[in-house]
């Protein structure tokens, strides 16, 4: 890490796994007031932002601290509407569904790249998760190298014989304790060994790898779901409801896919170049990670979680899964 | 990498609201789906994309 202004990785032996350094990122903007907010727009007589423009509906940019940068990856950051106040439960629908086109967008261009091995999609909501602007956004990393948790995710394919999430859906679907929401194209549930209280997947019941192998009603249905599970999270206690989501997908690396990111991009036969990709790894799925376990009361990373990597939940996801399907039925 | 065919924008709201000098290395926008993007240069050398929901249909 010799530049100071560029991001640098090291392999921690130990643990073999990289840890990425962006001491850049000390600097980043840190909830700033309501009139210097970066990711509002540029209004006449205000001061410039990000977005040089007095209206916009969606923007996606350069992040300015970047995680990770060209040749190395990508970061980039996702504003959700014009609007400073509000969430991405209070999109208006066309939005949300407009939302899930930018992210397959990006999904197709950054996964395209040879730099980038792994396209992760995400959103950290509140200052509990870390949030420094409360402007309704998200982020895009471009990974160099294929993460952890993926990684995990599809050395579970081949410990099950299958797809996990696939096998792991039908489980839930079979039981039905711990279901949270469902519609023509995607299921939301609390899994049954979830480490977070309120801890929900919200999957595709058709194997889709990617974004790029929806259908375009999945997708609508798929930016309804998921508004739904955010609604019933801010109905859960009354309040806004701390997350970070982020969006599993098939990776991008050469090699881990045989149609590659730009396989299916188009909407007509997607699906038909999806059961192509069959194999790839992966299957398209968002998970949520709320801090709350009560109205008042985080959990955190303590000895066992960050000493042993084993969590130690104060809840059954059984007994949350019947809390958050009712606010969820209550916030629609 | 596949591409859905460009389109003329449905909108060209946000250029029309440009500040001056902040987008003159500015693209035609693109259709993608329902949406249009316009893709756009930072002064300070950055990508910006914007996207707006494509209500027509190209012709």
């Amino acid at each position: 890490v010799s530049d100071r202004s560029k991001s640098g990785q090291r392999f921690d032996e130990l643990r073999g796994e990289q840890v990425v350094y962006a001491i850049h990122r000390q600097e980043r903007t840190f909830l700033p007031s309501r009139e210097h907010c970066p990711l509002d727009p540029t209004r006449p007589g205000g001061p410039q932002t990000e977005i040089p423009f007095p209206s916009f509906e969606i923007a996606v940019f350069d992040n300015r601290f970047p995680a990770f940068e060209t040749p190395l990856g990508a970061a980039e950051v996702v504003v959700y509407t014009d609007q400073h106040d509000g969430s991405f439960g209070t999109l208006a629908p066309e939005r949300a569904e407009a939302l899930m086109w930018v992210w397959r967008h990006r999904y197709m261009e950054l996964g395209a790249r040879e730099d980038i091995d792994y396209v992760m999609i995400f959103e950290n909501r509140g200052v509990e998760v870390g949030v420094t602007l409360h402007h309704p956004h998200g982020q895009i990393y471009g990974y160099p190298f294929l993460p952890p948790v993926p990684a995990l995710q599809l050395a579970a394919d081949e410990r099950l014989g299958g797809c996990a999430p696939c096998l792991l859906m039908g489980g839930e679907l079979k039981d039905g304790r711990r279901l949270l929401h469902e519609n023509d194209a995607v299921v939301a549930y609390i899994p049954y060994a979830a480490r977070w209280a309120y801890e929900a997947h919200v999957t595709l019941r058709e194997h889709r790898p990617s974004l790029l192998d929806c259908e375009p009603e999945e997708l609508r249905l798929l930016s309804s779901a998921l508004q739904a599970v955010v609604r019933g999270y801010d109905a859960l206690f009354e309040r806004p409801f701390p997350y970070v989501m982020v969006v599993h997908q098939a990776p991008t690396a050469a090699g881990a896919g045989a149609g590659g990111p730009g396989a299916g991009a188009g909407s007509p036969g997607a699906g038909a170049r999806g059961a192509e990709r069959r194999g790839a790894g992966g299957h398209l799925h968002v998970e949520f990670y709320p801090p709350l376990r009560t109205a008042e009361k985080l959990k955190y990373l303590a000895g066992s979680e960050q000493g042993a990597g084993t969590f130690i939940s104060d809840t059954l996801p059984e007994e949350s899964a019947a809390a958050l399907r009712e606010a969820i039925a209550r916030a629609a | 990498m596949a591409r859905e065919p460009a389109a003329p924008p449905p909108s060209d709201r946000p250029e029309q609201g440009a500040r001056p000098g902040a987008d003159e290395r500015a693209e035609p926008a693109e259709r993608y789906g329902p949406v249009a993007l316009a893709r756009h240069v930072k002064d300070d050398g950055r990508a910006l994309l914007l996207f707006t929901r494509a209500e027509r249909e190209p012709t």
